[in-house]
């Protein structure tokens, strides 16, 4: 039974990683200006050679494709490891980054951040996101835990009221600021189409980082998953992880916010697929939702930027295709417990 | 093997426990008693330093027991809980594996012992047939049969249990209590659970520990404790003993 897991985990991330490849080999060839995959190994090859002129197909495919492709893996991996984790926390399969409400938060710093002047770098702007984020995690959490048990509807609650309380105050930001208006929306619709290289170097290491903290809680997150006073007495320092857990997924969800904007419903969709697959033990669920979380926001940004050719659909309204017919699916059935 | 000194624990301003003290004795099987709100499972979750108990209050082999890290205080107190949430389907098998936890660090996945343990304890509570099915598919029984399975593979020395026998019939109600009696007698455990039926507790257990009005109104031998007098005072209900087939039991007028 033990060999036989931990083989099935190999397999498993091999196949992921390969279709990852696919869709990144298929996402680098599509789009505006067409690439085969003869062109795509020819313009690899050429960086390695050092030799000949840049063309202007050499600079869409690295300075344009390349990077938007990159993010997308990092920010849908991240998002995704964010759902796996507060699902765990909150003991609640209905929660992600977007419907608790802390991806607002991180936007509404972006926002502050920008009025303040302080966009010129993305770290910047990160760390603002990540202040505000912070405190829409601790506020949500406190007011969730109220009473013993976590209520589903105290959670969903607290994180539409967040979600309206924020876009509140950046619709009011963004009113006397017009100026700075178009710069605004931005981050609370989604978009990966200003996507660079210096967006990856900023939110890259985010990521890794809050990647292995969440890996290396994996079996505590587990015990956690059946209730908190079990896990303690199971040998679980119960306070000390959720704190470390909700920092670094915090941590990760404001920088991938400060790099694209809002992206719903990644986090919920990618971690209850992959436990329909292999069950609920999240050290199969979170090294999973890496890989299958980057590939579908991929895909979904691929969608986006093709289906409609010239002219661009925000990801987040493909992931909300995708995601909100699923949420209701998940209400409908824990409707018991509610 | 458990010793309380001046426990006192309050929710708030509500006072659940005051002054307690008492001492448990290796391989005790001992039934906290007492009606509703008496501060029964409180002092249970005291004992398993689930709740933030002071310093010097509870002594769990002689040392202190915040002194113990969580891990190896999970090493030496086995706690089932009344409830189990099930939001997430985790099998049984998972489940019982769980109790190996504190004996793992982060990122250690089951060694061989583990899993010979896992399919030991789960022999003993007869649920090694029911390994793959999810605890959200189970009876009552079996799922407390599970939870015991957890806490066995804990190798803990002491069992704390909140209300075992509640939710189920009477058949599974024998069943578990004599799983229970088994366990402290071939294993010398030390085990205190929360029992409501007097005649149960009376005809397997050693000890009991009764608390009244936040405070322990008597500790000692079962069968002395549980006289028509102190049912009288303790639980407000007329009952007298008699002995049915050279078992004493209660009968309530």
């Amino acid at each position: 039974m033990k060999a036989n897991r931990l083989q099935s985990k190999r397999i498993g991330l091999a196949i992921l990683t390969l279709l990852m490849l696919v869709a990144v080999l298929l996402s680098l060839m599509v789009g505006v200006s067409h690439f085969t995959i003869g062109e795509i190994f020819s313009i690899i090859g050429q960086c390695f050679s050092a030799e000949g002129e840049t063309s202007v197909a050499d600079t869409v495919f690295w300075n344009l494709r390349m990077p938007r492709v990159v993010l997308c893996l990092l920010v849908g991996a991240a998002l995704s490891v964010c759902g796996a984790s507060y699902q765990s926390i909150f003991r609640n399969p209905l929660t992600d980054p977007y419907i608790l409400g802390i991806s607002s938060g991180a936007s509404l710093g972006a926002a502050i951040s920008i009025l303040m002047g302080w966009e010129s770098t993305l770290v910047g702007i990160g760390a603002t996101a990540l202040a505000t984020a912070l405190l829409t995690v601790l506020l949500i959490y406190k007011i969730a835990s109220i009473g013993n048990r976590m209520h589903t509807s105290t959670l969903l609650l607290t994180g539409v009221c967040f979600t309206f309380l924020i876009t509140a105050v950046i619709s009011f930001l963004m009113v006397l600021n017009q100026d700075k208006m178009e710069r605004i929306i931005f981050w609370t619709m989604g978009s990966f189409a200003t996507a660079s290289w210096s967006d990856v170097v900023a939110v890259a290491p985010c990521v890794v980082v809050g990647i292995c903290v969440a890996i290396y809680y994996s079996k505590d997150l587990n015990l956690l998953l059946v209730g908190s006073e079990t896990a303690k007495s199971l040998g679980v320092d119960v306070e000390k992880i959720k704190k470390h857990l909700l920092f670094f997924t915090t941590l990760m969800v404001a920088f991938a916010v400060s790099s694209c904007g809002v992206i719903g419903f990644v986090g919920l969709i990618v971690p209850h697929c992959i436990r329909l697959v292999v069950g609920p033990d999240n050290r199969l669920v979170i090294p999973y939702s890496i890989f299958v979380g980057g590939t579908f926001l991929l895909v979904c940004d691929t969608l986006a930027r093709t289906v409609l050719q010239p002219a661009e659909l925000p990801v987040g309204s493909i992931t909300a295709l995708a995601g909100a017919p699923m949420f209701i699916y998940l209400l409908y059935k824990s409707k018991k417990q509610l | 093997m458990i010793e309380v000194k001046n426990l006192s624990y309050a929710y708030g301003k509500k006072q659940i426990l005051n002054d307690m003290s008492f001492g448990i004795a290796k391989g005790d099987f001992c039934a906290i008693m007492g009606p509703n709100g008496c501060g029964k499972t409180t002092l249970l979750k005291c004992i398993a330093n689930l709740l933030p108990v002071k310093a010097n209050t509870v002594f769990i082999n002689g040392k202190d027991s915040t002194s113990y890290t969580i891990k190896m205080l999970a090493r030496q107190i086995a706690f089932v809980p009344q409830h189990t949430p099930q939001d997430f389907e985790f099998s049984a098998f998972e489940t019982v594996q769980m109790g190996r936890n504190p004996y793992q660090t982060h990122l250690q996945n089951e060694s061989q012992k583990d899993w010979d343990i896992v399919e030991e304890c789960m022999k003993q509570t007869n649920t090694w047939h029911l390994r793959f099915a999810p605890l959200s598919e189970m009876s009552g029984g079996e799922k407390q049969r599970v939870l015991l399975a957890r806490a066995l593979a804990q190798q803990t020395p002491i069992m704390l249990l909140d209300e075992p026998l509640s939710n189920l019939d009477i058949s599974h109600q024998f069943e578990i209590i004599k799983l229970l009696r088994n366990i402290s007698l071939n294993e010398k455990k030390t085990i205190l659970l929360i029992v409501h039926d007097l005649n149960m507790a009376m005809r397997y257990c050693q000890s009991l520990l009764l608390l009244h009005n936040r405070n322990i109104v008597y500790h000692g031998d079962i069968n002395k404790g549980l006289t028509p007098q102190n049912i009288k005072d303790y639980f407000g209900v007329d009952a007298i003993k008699e002995n049915i087939n050279n078992q004493p039991q209660i009968i309530y007028k």
